[in-house]
């Protein structure tokens, strides 16, 4: 079942130019230069019902901002947008019912008080009765690890613990979808962890429909099978994880160790592109259908190979490739 | 209706967290209104009667009109709607099944409740304390009408804060404006000295604005210097700024949202 469907979405932001200099802040007091910036330009996308979808793209290339729009809170400038079958930004409480949006960089939690209070208060405003309220909330703590935080203060939690009251007060209502805004972001690697197996067991339990937006690579190659990439308010791949190393990575790595003396640059320079070189470690870089012949080729030659190893180009260089070169 | 009653326990809860904080805050009032008292009290050295007020009059004037305008604030409630908007957790409401306007006068009663108790009590203390410079005034249709001149005084106060808090959606970082307006609300309420100190036209002019009825105009009732009848009128002049003013609230909320949303904080 089609859950999230994207149509020429576009958004386009209003801000005035801020001039350099004391003189140009007095001048635009009384004039000012209207500019535009367009965070999102007329994406497509459709959604199924319990896929967990990975956003990435560099800061400011218009994750965040198709998040709000498809949580209502940002009106698009054009396109539309149906989640569940309902315009997010016509904000009616029977869709506001059904989703959540949980920020990394925001909370919603009551600071001052602890976090159970907030679940409370979450409880009333989203109408849960006291019998799911009870079953769904025990289950959170359990599998979050909780129980004992409860009743802390949410300012003297860790970041970790914080973010975990966070999405449990997020999925008290259990919403059917979820809309995950860099829920990894400042967390140690353990707590990352932590959150990556939760966000994994629940959509596998729930088949709750999940965007989820991260600047971890590891987060996204351990929950992701779909990723969509969006540059500069346009999507530049919309498919697999696996395809899309092939398709922006059309080589792979070759590590290669050496026995005794090792090897000179020289000699191997013939086999392919140099990436990494020691005496006794190079990594070399070939193209995808060769990958094959050149291990035979370097296992066969002289050189004292004590081990040889063909692997995939790390996903997080893929990508990193694919924002740098903006393509 | 249950999602708002939540609210104001949250908020409950959360105040009783800061319990000294309150009552330092409640100190600062003590000082205001006891210099007040020794600047009246100077001044009376020498005459009877200034513009009508005798010493106890006054007394009372100060005494009474601090106590009703205590009620009526809600203590820079400006500074938490405009914190909600500046730092985008506005987007929190928005996307929740709540109304956020009913949740700020919710949160607000919350937030005040405990506050006025506090402030109501040291209040009494303060009374108690000048007892033979204030007059108790014993006509229940004078307390009956007070008594609605608060509920109405608190909800003024409570949507003219909501709209100047608004005023964030345009412009970021807004103290001095809050400031400003808030100065301004306190010289026109008659907090400062009776307004009709000033020239009658001044008087007038006030009586047609919504301050004047959360200090001087109660407190005047209470002296018995207006009478019930002219109380009533008041009474109406409060409650057709409320409607004008939860008008303007709804307007000015659809407006800002739109700034907000183009915006994208």
């Amino acid at each position: 079942m089609l859950i999230i469907k994207v149509s020429n979405l576009s958004k386009t932001y209003e801000y005035y130019k801020k001039q350099l200099g004391v003189w140009a802040s007095v001048k635009g007091l009384f004039r000012r230069e209207k500019l535009h910036k367009e965070a999102v330009k007329e994406i497509n996308f459709s959604i199924e019902e319990g896929e967990l979808v990975g956003f990435l793209g560099p800061n400011g290339a218009g994750k965040t901002t198709t998040l709000k729009m498809l949580s209502g809170i940002l009106y698009p400038t054009s396109g539309e947008a149906k989640v569940l079958g309902y315009t997010p930004w016509k904000r009616q409480p029977e869709y506001q019912k059904q989703f959540a949006l949980v920020m990394g960089q925001k909370n919603q939690l009551w600071w001052d008080l602890p976090a159970m209070e907030s679940f409370i208060l979450n409880k009333e405003i989203y109408e849960v009765s006291d019998a799911d309220f009870k079953e769904n909330l025990d289950e959170l703590v359990e599998l979050l690890d909780i129980k004992d935080i409860l009743d802390v203060q949410v300012r003297k939690l860790s970041l970790g613990q914080r973010m975990k009251c966070e999405l449990v007060a997020a999925l008290l209502h259990k919403p059917k979808v979820l809309f995950l805004d860099e829920p990894t972001i400042g967390l140690d690697v353990v707590a990352q962890k932590n959150i990556r197996d939760f966000i994994k067991q629940y959509n596998q339990k729930n088949k709750t429909t999940i965007i989820l937006t991260s600047h971890y690579m590891e987060d996204v190659k351990e929950l992701c099978k779909r990723v969509i990439i969006i540059e500069e308010g346009k999507i530049g791949y919309d498919g697999d994880l696996a395809r899309l190393i092939e398709k922006y990575a059309p080589y792979k790595v070759l590590k290669i160790t050496f026995e005794g003396e090792g090897v000179k640059e020289v000699d191997i320079r013939e086999f392919g592109e140099m990436h990494q070189f020691a005496p006794h470690s190079i990594t070399l870089r070939v193209p995808r259908e060769k990958a094959k012949n050149v291990a035979r080729d370097i296992l066969s030659s002289n050189l004292p190979v004590d081990d040889i190893l063909i692997d995939e180009v790390d996903i997080s260089d893929v990508v990193r490739k694919i924002f740098s070169n903006g393509n | 209706m249950r999602k708002y009653l939540a609210v104001i326990k949250a908020e409950w809860q959360r105040q009783m967290t800061y319990r000294v904080n309150q009552f330092t805050f409640r100190i600062g009032n003590v000082f205001e209104i006891l210099v007040q008292i020794l600047i009246w009290t100077a001044i009376f050295q020498n005459v009877q009667v200034i513009r009508g007020y005798n010493y106890k009059e006054m007394m009372t004037y100060i005494l009474i009109g601090w106590l009703l305008s205590m009620l009526m604030q809600n203590y820079g409630f400006e500074n938490i709607i405009s914190g909600h908007i500046e730092e985008g957790k506005l987007s929190n409401f928005i996307s929740k099944p709540i109304n956020y306007i009913k949740y700020l006068i919710t949160l607000s009663i919350g937030r005040c409740s405990f506050t006025v108790a506090v402030a109501f009590g040291m209040n009494v203390v303060l009374l108690f304390l000048f007892r033979h410079y204030f007059i108790l005034s014993k006509d229940p249709l004078m307390w009956a009408v007070l008594v609605a001149m608060v509920l109405a005084g608190y909800f003024i106060n409570l949507f003219i804060s909501i709209l100047v808090g608004f005023t964030s959606f345009w412009t970021v970082d807004n103290h001095g404006i809050f400031y400003s307006i808030n100065t301004l609300a306190k010289f026109l309420s008659g907090n400062y000295f009776p307004i009709n100190i000033l020239p009658a036209a001044f008087l007038n002019f006030s009586l047609a604005l919504p301050f004047v009825y959360t200090f001087y105009f109660p407190a005047q009732l209470y002296l018995g210097k207006i009478s019930i009848r002219q109380g009533l009128v008041g009474l109406g002049v409060e409650i057709a700024w409320l409607a004008f003013l939860y008008l303007v609230i709804n307007w000015v909320w659809k407006l800002g949202l739109k700034k907000f949303e183009s915006v994208g904080i």
